[in-house]
């Protein structure tokens, strides 16, 4: 029986050149082994193990002429030709990470977890660290059953041994999070990490991934800056506020054609960052936020808040914040009788906040990093399987981390047990990894730049519309002049060479 | 034009017409020592440039230390120039090198050493004791052969994960991920300083430098903050423009808010980010791009400044380095992949005037830390330190440097041995 890994890495040698795995493929989990890489896969594979510790694989680095679909109309100083455009190159990795050799003493392959499932209470902070345990538990589910079905497939299939799950509580208090991957890297010895939710605790996560070289995947943060460090080790695969933000904005003024919206948010990392665009994309576009109210997280009465809101002559309200919060403001709105439409961030898209509205929750409008209703066979397996698992319906962030969970899992059967080659095939997989949220389809940046959606409360339901079923033009479309007027520069610039 | 003049053009000549051979830490060998000047470049070539052209010091003497060497590991977080001691900080432990005797002293987790990865080390200058940022391991004072730990639990020190460490007068300064600490040294007193007391966007320290009267925070999101001793006041320098995806105008304060050094030198303030470079002098800034400096890259994991007029920054693709910065020059030091040599090229106003071809510069390109002294560079690494040796150092800029002078010597009898003409020359 010793033997059998043994077996298993000369099998697997004898097939690498095409499939990753043996047995029979599964249509409706494709990034489970046995997968055939395409040819432009194994053309990045073969150059990405064919360096020394001083080379760097000689891939083609993705490039964008603009960055995450910023229609021209909302560019930030869009009358100026800036000094620098950032983020419109992919970022590459120059260290010697690359040489290490595979170690040979391991009985488990380790994946970090970290997220926020157990709020901690302190003296020293005057409270609750956060109360996100509802996202990050759904997180850990999504991110389980990853690990159960690649195990159930036999693991890691060069040597055939389980992958685990090395599971760590964000809990928000004083930077915690950065000794929690200090740990997870250097005692746990993990290969990559999934994690987390709240933006703060994210950047520490990166900030530490960075210096350490280890890949880092977000599948529930949507702060748009989590990706503009530059950071070569970070990667999210849902859908960032930024590109929610350019929709809603979209949606309030080129389809209603509203004229004051104000916004109501949390004051944490969470609403400051998550309306930027919202705030920025409107004054762009000449219909400048009336009125921008913050309030505690956890707020139960928002008369002051609202008060102003009401004063502002507000036609619409844009909420940024957590679900059972928006739930409350919205409900206290319509107590004081303010009528307006309500629209939200995708965290309201919570059964919690459905649950706390009640019929207020009719007419709804919340930005969605995916369509969960897609009559998709891979979503609708990956359903009945979480049914199975956890007897309830996978949401948000269970199937975003099952997909991140996902993407770790198959660019380490990719790549083997080589925290520089695993951050290597993500980065510079030519086609977008499908999952259960759909395609995700990584930036320059290493950011999901997929499709996002509205989401309509009607009738007991929320009811999920892309840009198109919206009536809205696409993004490309959007991007078009931009795209042109970067063409005539560079043409300029050739002609003066 | 007098006959020196004609014998430096004759010589120039004979340079364009051969092709180049170069030498590095004193043995000559094979390559191409190329040309440079103000003419336009041709492809990768740099244009030819007279020995009248004035030129920075250029590091062509580099020693190498590895794990063979000595070193506990060779991924390199932190290297700080002690007089003749070099303190080198790895992701598995601590070494000293001693310039004089040449020996590598080690200590590890079982000599007592806190936490095996050392991110930060500065000096006590009046005691001796080095202090040491550790990764997620706290603060420790290396002093009289013990260490003391300094962590959450047992000290004022904000978060474990240390990424800078500065010593200012009689207290210690330590940038942690989730904000700064300040440890008193004659009381014993710690204070915390975070968005609540303190200019912070972001609470992310990065990196801390103290000198004259100053205390400067680079703070991921937050710019620089800097914090004025005697008045114990902050002043805030972020990006203007406010936006992460863009720099909007040239030179109108720092490139990007997410910042990764700062060193205050001759009332000059030096900035290192991942998108670039800036430098303040309290009333005018300027930026730094690769694209228009020629140094290797935008990308900038620290900054070691030994002046107003000079500054080397470790990016990921290289050494680059302000060498003298009213002449607009810099010098870009990269290590080829393939053949391994060392290479070292001069710019100008965006131009490459010299191009050298030595036999060793920096160990690897992925450059990590930097500490300077008045004559030597060391360069942390992802595989290794290097020492570059300043042997007749200068500031500023000179025609017809020695180093350049010794460089063609070298080259010229090594040529003559391998039959290939050597030579790099600067004129203008």
């Amino acid at each position: 029986m010793g033997n059998v890994p043994w077996i298993v890495l000369f099998v697997g040698m004898i097939f690498q050149a095409d499939w990753i795995g043996t047995g029979t493929p599964d249509p409706l989990r494709p990034w489970l082994p046995p997968f055939q890489l395409t040819e432009e896969m194994k053309k990045v594979l073969e150059e990405i193990n064919s360096v020394n510790a001083y080379q760097v694989p000689q891939i083609p680095p993705k490039r964008v002429a603009v960055y995450a679909y910023t229609p021209v109309d909302v560019v930030p100083f869009r009358h100026v030709e800036p000094q620098r455009r950032f983020f419109l190159d992919q970022m590459e990795y120059w260290g010697a990470g690359r040489a290490k050799p595979e170690p040979e003493d391991i009985k488990t392959v380790k994946i970090g977890f970290i997220g926020p499932l157990i709020p901690t209470v302190s003296v020293a902070v005057g409270g609750q660290s956060h109360n996100e345990e509802r996202m990050g538990i759904k997180m850990l589910q999504g991110a389980k059953l990853a690990i159960e079905e690649a195990n159930e497939r036999g693991g890691y299939w060069r040597r055939g041994i389980p992958f685990e799950l090395v599971i760590r509580n964000d809990n928000g208090l004083w930077g915690s999070t950065g000794n929690e991957v200090i740990d997870l890297a250097y005692r746990e010895k993990v290969w990559a990490i999934l994690g987390s939710i709240d933006g703060a605790n994210t950047h520490i996560l990166i900030r530490v991934g960075l210096k350490i070289e280890l890949p880092m995947m977000s599948s529930g943060d949507t702060d748009p800056t989590y990706i503009e460090t530059n950071i070569p080790w970070a990667f999210r695969c849902i859908s960032d506020d930024r590109q929610m933000a350019y929709l809603l904005v979209d949606y309030l003024y080129r389809k209603l054609d509203l004229k004051r919206v104000a916004i109501l948010r949390s004051s944490n990392r969470y609403g400051r960052f998550g309306v930027r665009e919202v705030v920025d994309g409107s004054r762009r576009m000449g219909r400048p936020i009336v009125v921008e109210m913050a309030y505690p997280v956890g707020c139960h009465d928002f008369s002051i808040q609202l008060e102003r809101i009401r004063q502002s002559k507000a036609d619409a309200v844009v909420h940024w914040g957590n679900p059972d919060d928006g739930a409350r403001a919205l409900n206290q709105m319509r107590a004081m009788g303010m009528n307006q439409p309500f629209f939200a961030c995708d965290r309201c898209l919570a059964p919690e906040f459905v649950e706390i509205a009640g019929p207020n929750a009719e007419g709804v409008i919340c930005a969605s990093p995916w369509n969960p209703d897609r009559e998709d066979p891979i979503l609708l397996a990956f359903k009945e399987r979480f049914r199975a698992r956890f007897n309830e319906d996978p949401e948000t962030y269970a199937a975003h981390a099952y997909d991140g969970m996902n993407m770790l899992l198959w660019a380490i059967q990719v790549a083997g047990l080589n925290r520089a080659k695993i951050r290597d095939v993500l980065a510079y997989r030519p086609d977008p990894f499908v999952g259960v949220t759909g395609p995700i389809p990584l930036s320059a940046v290493n950011d999901d730049d997929g499709e996002v959606y509205l989401a309509k409360f009607i009738g007991g339901k929320w009811h999920y519309y892309s840009r198109a079923e919206l009536g809205l033009p696409p993004r490309e479309a959007l991007i078009r002049p931009a795209l042109e007027q970067t063409a005539a520069r560079q043409s300029a610039e050739a002609a003066g060479r | 034009m007098n006959w020196l003049r004609l014998a430096r053009l004759l010589v120039i000549g004979l340079v364009v017409m051969l092709p180049g051979v170069s030498f590095a830490g004193g043995s000559p060998s094979p390559a191409g020592a190329k040309e440079a000047e103000v003419s336009e470049p041709t492809g990768d070539q740099p244009p030819a440039v007279s020995a009248a052209v004035p030129l920075p010091y250029v590091y062509t003497e580099w020693r190498h230390f590895t794990t063979e060497d000595g070193l506990p590991d060779d991924h390199i977080f932190a290297v700080k120039v002690d007089g003749p001691r070099v303190w080198i900080g790895t992701e598995n432990g601590l070494a000293c090198y001693d310039k004089r005797t040449g020996q590598m002293r080690v200590w590890k987790e079982e000599d007592g050493l806190p936490w095996r990865v050392i991110t930060a080390i500065d000096v006590d200058k009046r005691t001796g004791d080095v202090w040491l940022g550790l990764f997620g391991g706290g603060l420790a004072r290396f002093s009289g052969g013990r260490f003391e730990h300094f962590h959450q639990l047992n000290s004022g020190l904000v978060n474990d994960v240390v990424y800078g460490v500065a010593v200012e007068n009689d207290h210690v300064w330590a940038a942690t991920t989730a904000g700064a600490s300040r440890l008193n040294l004659k009381t014993g007193q710690w204070t915390i300083f975070t968005e609540k007391n303190a200019p912070m966007e972001e609470i992310w320290n990065y990196a801390v430098h103290y000198r004259d009267g100053k205390v400067h925070l680079a703070v991921w999101g937050s710019g620089v903050l800097e914090f004025d001793v005697a008045t114990e006041r902050w002043q805030v320098y972020l990006d203007p423009d406010r936006e992460m995806e863009i720099d909007l105008y040239r030179d109108d304060g720092i490139i990007h808010v997410i910042t990764t050094g700062a060193n205050y030198v001759d009332g000059i303030l030096w900035v290192s980010s991942y998108f670039g470079l800036s430098r303040y002098d309290g009333r005018h800034w300027r930026g730094f791009y690769a694209h228009e400096t020629g140094m290797p890259s935008d990308f900038t994991n620290s900054l070691a400044a030994r002046s107003g007029q000079e500054c080397y920054f470790a990016h990921d693709k290289g050494l680059g380095v302000v060498a003298h910065f009213d002449s607009d020059t810099y010098v870009s030091y990269t290590r080829d992949p393939k053949t391994l040599r060392g290479k070292a090229a001069v710019f100008r106003g965006g131009r490459k005037l010299l191009e050298l071809d030595l036999e060793r510069t920096i160990p690897h390109n992925f450059c990590i830390s930097a500490s300077v002294d008045e004559t030597d560079v060391w360069v942390g690494t992802s595989k290794g330190v290097g020492w570059g040796i300043g042997k007749g150092y200068y500031a500023g800029v000179r025609e017809n440097p020695e180093w350049l002078v010794e460089y063609n010597r070298r080259s010229q009898a090594q040529q003559l041995s391998a039959a290939v003409v050597p030579q790099a020359t600067a004129t203008e």
